[in-house]
C-alpha cells in the first residue's frame, strides 16, 4: 500500500472579506505517510476544519503547496472522502441512494453499485435500513450512513471533521471501535479533526496538536499502544495516560495561554 | 376531563386516537355551520332574501347547477385557466428563484423587474392583458401566472440561497461536476420550499382567475357569477361562488394530500 501520502508545505490561507483580512492558516507543513492514523487537536479557532478543507480541495489556499502522492491538490476529487459532522447526507435519496451516489457519479453500472454498496451497508450494521431516508433515521445511524457513503467510492483518503461531535458518548466510542476496524481492514489514511483529547490518543497512531489562532503546527505526539488489546486495557494502561497527558497539556497551553506568561 | 377548553390544535394530544378525526372535523367546521344556521335565520327576516338567498336556496341551486351540468363547462374552462397559469409560474418561478440565488448577473437583471410586479394589484393588469391578448383563456393565464410568480420565485430563492454548503461539497468530492449542482443538488434540496411556495400559490391562482375572469372572459366560473349577478339571479350567484370555493379548498386539500403521498422524504 503505496498510496494516499498527504504532504503540504508552507500552507497558508488568509480568510478576506471586504478589507478585512483574517489569517486561518499560518506556515503549516506536514507529512502524512499512507495508511496513517492522524488526529489534528487545537484550540476551538484554531483552523483545524478549514486544513481539513484545504486539504479536501473546498477551499483554495492563498499561498504554499498540497499534494496527495505526488499529485498537486486542485479542487476536491475522489482520491479524498469527507465525512462531516452534520453528516451532509441527500435528504431526497434514501440509504441505498446515497451509499451509491459516489459510484454513479463515477459512471458503475447500477448491479455492481448496488452489490458494492450493500457491502458497506452490511458493515457498518444498517442492512434492512436501505430503502429508509435520512429523516427516519437516528444520528447514529446517519453518521454510519454517511461513513459508509465516503468508503463506498474507494477514497484513498479520508478526512473526518468531528464525525462523532453530535453523538451522545456510548455510541461515540462504538462508533470510534468501529472506525478502528475498518480502518485497520481498508487501510485508508486518515486525517481526523476533533476537540476531544481522549478520542484523537485512542484512534491515532500520531496527534498533531494546533497553535492558537492563526493556525499552525505545534507539536506532534506519538501514540505507540498495541492496539491488539481490548478498549480497557488501553485506556487503562500507563503509558496511554502518559501520552494522554502529553497532548493534554501541549493543548492547555493554547487554550489557556495566559498562564504561560 | 373536560372539553369546554378544547381546541384544534390540541387535539391529537387531548382526545383519544380512535375518535380524532371526527372531533377534528367538528372543531374545524363547527363555526361555519353557526354562522349558516344564523344566516338561515336572519334571511327572509332581517334581510330581504332576494339580497342574501336562505343557504337552503342556495345549496338547492348549487346541486341543481351541478346535477343540470351547467355550470361544469365554466368550471373546466376554469381550472384549466388554473393549471395552465401555475404550471407556467412554477416552472418559470423556480428556474428563476434558483438561478437568481445561485448567480449574481441573473439575480442583478430580474430584482428590479420582480420589485415592481410585486405591489401591483394583479387584476389591475387584466385591461392591459385584454389589450395585448383579447378577452378569453390567455389573458386570464397570463394573471394567475403573475400572481403566482412571486411566491413561488420568493421560496426558491430563499431556500436555494440557503442550500447546505456540505451537500454541495459532498457531490462534487464525489466527483459531480460544478455544471450539474444546480439541477442535480440545488433543485432537490430546494424542492421542499417549492412545495411551500405551490401551496401558497394555488389559493393566489383562484383569487387571480376570478379577478381576470369577471372582466376579460365570456365564459368560466367569474364570468358566471357577473352574469348571474347582472340578470338579478343572486341564489344563482351564490351558488357559484360556492362551486368556486369548494374548487379552491379541495385543490389545496388534494395538493397537500398529494405532496405527503408523493414526496416521502420531506
Amino acid at each position: 500500500m503505496v498510496e494516499g501520502h498527504v504532504t503540504i508545505s508552507n500552507l497558508e490561507k488568509v480568510y478576506e472579506s471586504g478589507a478585512e483580512r483574517t489569517k486561518a492558516i499560518d506556515d503549516l507543513s506536514l507529512e502524512v505517510p499512507s495508511g496513517e492514523f492522524l488526529s489534528v487537536v487545537g484550540p476551538s479557532g484554531c483552523g483545524k476544519s478549514t486544513l481539513l478543507y484545504l486539504v479536501a480541495g473546498f477551499l483554495e489556499a492563498s499561498s504554499g503547496t498540497m499534494a496527495v502522492d505526488d499529485q498537486s491538490i486542485n479542487g476536491p476529487g475522489t482520491d479524498r472522502g469527507v465525512v462531516f459532522q452534520d453528516y451532509a447526507l441527500f435528504p431526497w435519496r434514501t440509504v441505498m441512494g446515497n451509499v451509491t451516489y459516489g459510484l454513479e457519479q463515477n459512471g458503475v453500472a447500477k448491479e455492481e453499485r448496488r452489490s458494492r454498496a450493500q457491502r458497506f451497508i452490511d458493515m457498518m450494521d444498517l442492512d434492512g435500513f436501505e430503502d429508509k431516508y435520512p429523516k427516519e433515521l437516528s444520528g447514529g445511524m446517519k453518521q454510519r450512513v454517511a461513513l459508509a457513503r465516503t468508503l463506498a467510492y474507494d477514497p484513498k483518503i479520508l478526512l473526518m471533521d468531528e464525525p462523532f461531535g453530535a453523538l451522545d458518548q456510548p455510541l461515540r466510542e462504538l462508533l470510534q471501535d468501529h472506525l478502528l476496524d475498518i480502518w485497520r481492514d481498508l487501510e485508508k489514511t486518515v486525517m481526523f479533526i476533533t476537540h476531544d483529547v481522549e478520542e484523537a490518543v485512542y484512534l491515532s497512531e500520531r496527534v498533531m496538536i494546533m497553535t492558537r489562532h492563526p493556525g499552525t503546527k505545534k507539536a506532534s505526539v506519538e501514540i505507540d499502544v498495541d492496539r491488539s488489546q481490548d478498549r480497557e486495557d488501553i485506556i487503562m494502561s500507563d503509558e496511554y495516560t502518559d501520552m494522554k497527558n502529553q497532548v493534554w497539556q501541549s493543548l492547555r497551553e493554547e487554550t489557556q495561554p495566559e498562564k504561560q506568561l | 376531563m373536560s372539553y369546554a377548553n378544547l381546541r384544534l390544535a390540541d387535539v391529537e394530544e387531548t382526545v383519544p386516537e380512535s375518535i380524532q378525526r371526527p372531533v377534528r372535523f367538528l372543531l374545524e367546521w363547527i363555526p361555519l355551520f353557526i354562522v349558516i344556521g344564523f344566516w338561515e335565520f336572519a334571511s327572509g327576516v332581517f334581510v330581504p332574501s332576494v339580497v342574501l338567498p336562505p343557504p337552503s336556496e342556495v345549496a338547492s341551486v348549487t346541486w341543481e347547477l351541478l346535477v343540470s351540468g351547467d355550470v361544469l363547462p365554466h368550471l373546466q374552462i376554469s381550472l384549466f385557466r388554473v393549471g395552465v397559469g401555475l404550471a407556467l409560474s412554477i416552472s418559470i418561478g423556480v428556474l428563476l428563484g434558483v438561478g437568481m440565488a445561485r448567480s449574481d448577473p441573473v439575480e442583478d437583471f430580474f430584482e428590479v423587474f420582480l420589485a415592481l410586479i410585486y405591489p401591483i394589484p394583479k387584476a389591475a393588469l387584466v385591461p392591459l392583458a385584454i389589450l395585448w391578448l383579447g378577452v378569453g383563456t390567455e389573458t386570464a393565464v397570463l394573471i394567475v401566472f403573475l400572481a403566482c410568480l412571486l411566491p413561488i420565485v420568493l421560496n426558491s430563492y430563499n431556500s436555494a440561497r440557503d442550500v447546505d454548503q456540505n451537500l454541495i461539497w459532498s457531490a462534487q468530492m464525489m466527483g459531480m461536476p460544478s455544471w450539474k449542482i444546480p439541477l442535480k443538488v440545488v433543485i432537490p434540496a430546494t424542492i421542499p420550499s417549492i412545495l411551500t411556495g405551490i401551496r401558497q400559490a394555488i389559493p393566489i391562482a383562484f383569487i387571480a382567475l376570478v379577478s381576470a375572469e369577471l372582466i376579460a372572459s365570456n365564459e368560466g366560473v367569474g364570468f358566471e357569477i357577473l352574469r348571474y349577478s347582472e340578470v338579478g339571479a343572486y341564489t344563482h350567484m351564490f351558488a357559484v361562488l360556492v362551486i368556486i370555493s369548494a374548487a379552491a379548498f379541495f385543490a389545496v386539500r388534494g395538493y397537500e394530500w398529494l405532496e405527503q403521498k408523493v414526496v416521502r422524504w420531506t
